[in-house]
C-alpha cells in the first residue's frame, strides 16, 4: 500500500471506547443460581477514550497503574471488544508485541517459529523466507534446533523477541519495553526496536512506565488517568506535568 | 457464516499445523513414540472383550470387531466433547495475547482426535480381516456416518467450549453425561437385542452416538445400507448445533480474555 507522504494519514482512530468488566466472572454452576436476579458489579477501565494517531507517529501511552493502559492496548490489538465506541484502524495489519505467544515447548526452535508466526497471521511461506533472518537475529546456535524446553529463559525470550521482531506489521503494539536477554543482546533488542519503529510508515504505541524510554523514542505522548484521557501532545508539553502530578 | 468461512479459510493452515505440533509433542518424549496410538485403543479393545465377551459371555458375531468400532465412534466424541470444555482456558497464553477466531482451536484440536480415529479404523480392518469377517463396498459408508458424528460433536464442543469459559464445574456435569452416553450407546452390548420394544427405539434414535455406532457396525459387520433418513436427520441438528455455537462464540469471543 503506497501513501503520499505528505497527506496526514491517520492510522488508528479511537472513538469514545468504553470497556467495562462485568458479570463475566468465573463461577460455578451454584454461583451463578445464587447470583441470578442480583445485579452484576461493573467495572469501567475505559471511560469513553478518544484519539488519533497519524501513519508513521510512534505514541507513548502513560499513566498509573489500573489506568487501562493495558486494556487499551489489547482492544486495539482486537483481543478485547469494545463495550462502547469503536477502533478503526484504517486497514492497517497490527501486532501486540508479546513473548512467546503460541509456544510449544516439547518442539524445537525452528518449528515454533513457524507455529508462531503463523499464529500472528503470517503465511507459511512469509515465514519461510523470514526464517534465516529470525534465526540469525535470535543468534542461540545450534539450541534452534532442539526443543524449547531445553532453553535458558534468555535464550527463551531471544527467540520470542526475534519473531516479533523480524515478522513485521504495520502498527506495533508494545506492552512494557522489551528487556530480554544478556546485555549484548539487550542493546541489540534495543536498536532493532529503535530501527523498527523509527520506519516512516510503521505506527508504533508503546505503553511504558519509564519516562526516560517513552521520551528517547516517542514523539507524541498519550496520558491515561482513570479510564479518560488528560492529555496527548509532545513529550515536552506532557511529561513535565505528569512528572509533577506523579509527586 | 461468511465471517465463519472467511476465518476458517485464514487459519486453516495454521490449525493444521499446530495439530501436527501437537501430535508430535505428545509423543516426543515417550519411549514407545507413535506406537501408543496403535497400543491404547488395541489394549481397551481386548479388556472389553474379556470382560463382556467372556465374563459376561456376551455372543455376539465377531463380537471384537463388534466392540472396536464401537469404541472407535466413541473415543472421538468423548475427546471431543472433554476437550471442548477446558480447551479456551488450556490456551490461556494464546487467547489472552493474539487474536485468534476461538473456533479455530476447536478445529485444531479436532484434527488430532481424527488423525487418532483414523488409525482406530485402520486398526478396525485388520481385525474385521483377522476374524474373517465378510467385507463388502457397504464399508465406504463408514465416511458419510463418520462425517456426520463429526459435525455433531463439532457442534456440541463449540458450545461447550463457550459455556466451559464461565462455568468452572461444567467439566464435572459433562463427565457425568458422558459416563451415560458411553454406557447408553451399546459399546459393548447389542441394543437392538438386548432391550425390547420402545426403550431400544427411544436409545438408538434419541442417542447420536447409539445411532452412528449402530449405523457403522450395518455397514462393515452386517454388510448392510445404513438408515439415510436417520443420518439426514442428524445431519441437520448437528448443522443447527454448529451454526448456534458458530453464533455464540462471535458474539462473545473478545470477552473470554476478561474473563480467564
Amino acid at each position: 500500500m503506497m501513501k503520499k507522504k505528505d497527506d496526514k494519514n491517520i492510522a488508528i482512530t479511537v472513538k469514545n471506547l468504553h470497556i467495562t468488566y462485568r458479570g463475566l466472572k468465573k463461577t460455578s454452576i451454584r454461583a451463578s443460581w445464587h447470583k441470578l436476579g442480583s445485579k452484576v458489579e461493573l467495572f469501567e477501565a475505559l471511560k469513553g477514550v478518544s484519539f488519533e494517531v497519524e501513519e508513521g507517529k510512534i505514541l507513548g501511552i502513560i499513566g498509573k497503574n489500573g489506568s487501562g493502559k493495558s486494556t487499551m492496548l489489547r482492544a486495539i490489538a482486537g483481543i478485547f471488544s469494545p463495550d462502547k465506541g469503536k477502533i478503526n484502524l484504517h486497514g492497517n495489519t497490527i501486532s501486540l508485541l508479546s513473548i512467546g505467544v503460541g509456544f510449544n515447548k516439547k518442539l524445537t526452535g525452528k518449528e515454533n517459529i513457524y507455529l508462531s508466526g503463523m499464529l500472528l497471521g503470517f503465511s507459511e511461506e512469509e515465514i519461510a523466507s523470514k526464517e534465516k533472518d529470525i534465526i540469525d537475529f535470535a543468534d542461540i546456535g545450534e539450541f534452534i534446533d532442539k526443543p524449547v524446553k531445553t532453553y535458558s529463559s534468555g535464550m527463551y525470550s531471544k527467540l520470542a523477541f526475534a519473531i516479533t521482531a523480524i515478522l513485521e506489521t504495520d502498527i506495533i503494539l508494545i506492552d512494557e519495553v522489551l528487556s530480554v536477554g544478556d546485555a549484548k543482546f539487550k542493546e541489540k533488542s534495543y536498536n532493532k526496536m529503535k530501527e523498527l519503529i523509527s520506519d516512516d510508515h510503521r505506527t508504533v504505541i508503546i505503553v511504558s512506565h519509564s519516562l526516560s524510554t517513552i521520551a528517547e523514542l516517542c514523539n507524541e505522548v498519550l496520558w491515561l488517568n482513570d479510564g479518560e484521557v488528560v492529555m496527548q501532545g509532545l513529550p515536552d508539553e506532557v511529561l513535565p506535568k505528569y512528572e509533577e502530578f506523579m509527586k | 457464516m461468511n465471517r465463519f468461512i472467511n476465518n476458517i479459510r485464514k487459519y486453516f493452515k495454521y490449525a493444521i499445523y499446530s495439530a501436527k505440533a501437537e501430535l508430535k509433542s505428545e509423543v516426543a518424549d515417550s519411549y514407545l513414540n507413535w506406537l501408543w496410538w496403535v497400543i491404547e485403543p488395541f489394549c481397551f479393545m481386548l479388556i472389553y472383550t474379556f470382560v463382556f465377551g467372556v465374563i459376561f459371555k456376551n455372543n455376539e458375531q465377531y463380537f471384537a470387531s463388534f466392540v472396536f468400532i464401537g469404541l472407535t465412534a466413541w473415543e472421538f466424541f468423548n475427546r471431543m466433547i472433554t476437550g471442548s470444555v477446558k480447551l479456551i482456558i488450556s490456551n490461556r497464553d494464546l487467547v489472552t495475547k493474539v487474536y485468534i477466531p476461538k473456533y479455530i482451536l476447536l478445529l485444531s484440536k479436532s484434527f488430532t482426535y481424527l488423525f487418532k480415529l483414523g488409525i482406530s479404523l485402520l486398526i478396525t480392518i485388520a481385525l474385521m480381516l483377522y476374524q474373517h469377517v465378510p467385507m463388502t463396498w457397504h464399508l465406504l459408508w463408514f465416511i458419510p456416518i463418520l462425517a456426520v458424528l463429526y459435525v455433531l460433536s463439532f457442534g456440541i464442543g463449540l458450545i461447550l467450549m463457550h459455556y466451559g469459559v464461565f462455568l468452572n464445574d461444567l467439566a464435572n456435569l459433562t463427565n457425568i453425561g458422558l459416563r451415560m452416553v458411553f454406557y447408553l450407546s451399546g459399546i459393548f452390548y447389542n441394543i437392538s437385542k438386548r432391550l425390547k420394544g420402545k426403550l431400544s427405539f427411544v436409545l438408538l434414535r434419541v442417542n447420536p452416538v447409539a445411532f452412528c455406532m449402530n449405523e457403522l457396525r450395518k455397514v462393515s459387520i452386517y454388510g448392510r445400507l445404513p438408515s439415510f433418513e436417520g443420518l439426514l436427520v442428524w445431519l441437520v441438528i448437528s448443522l443447527c448445533l454448529c451454526c448456534i455455537g458458530v453464533h455464540i462464540i462471535h458474539k462473545n469471543e473478545n470477552s473470554y480474555a476478561k474473563v480467564i
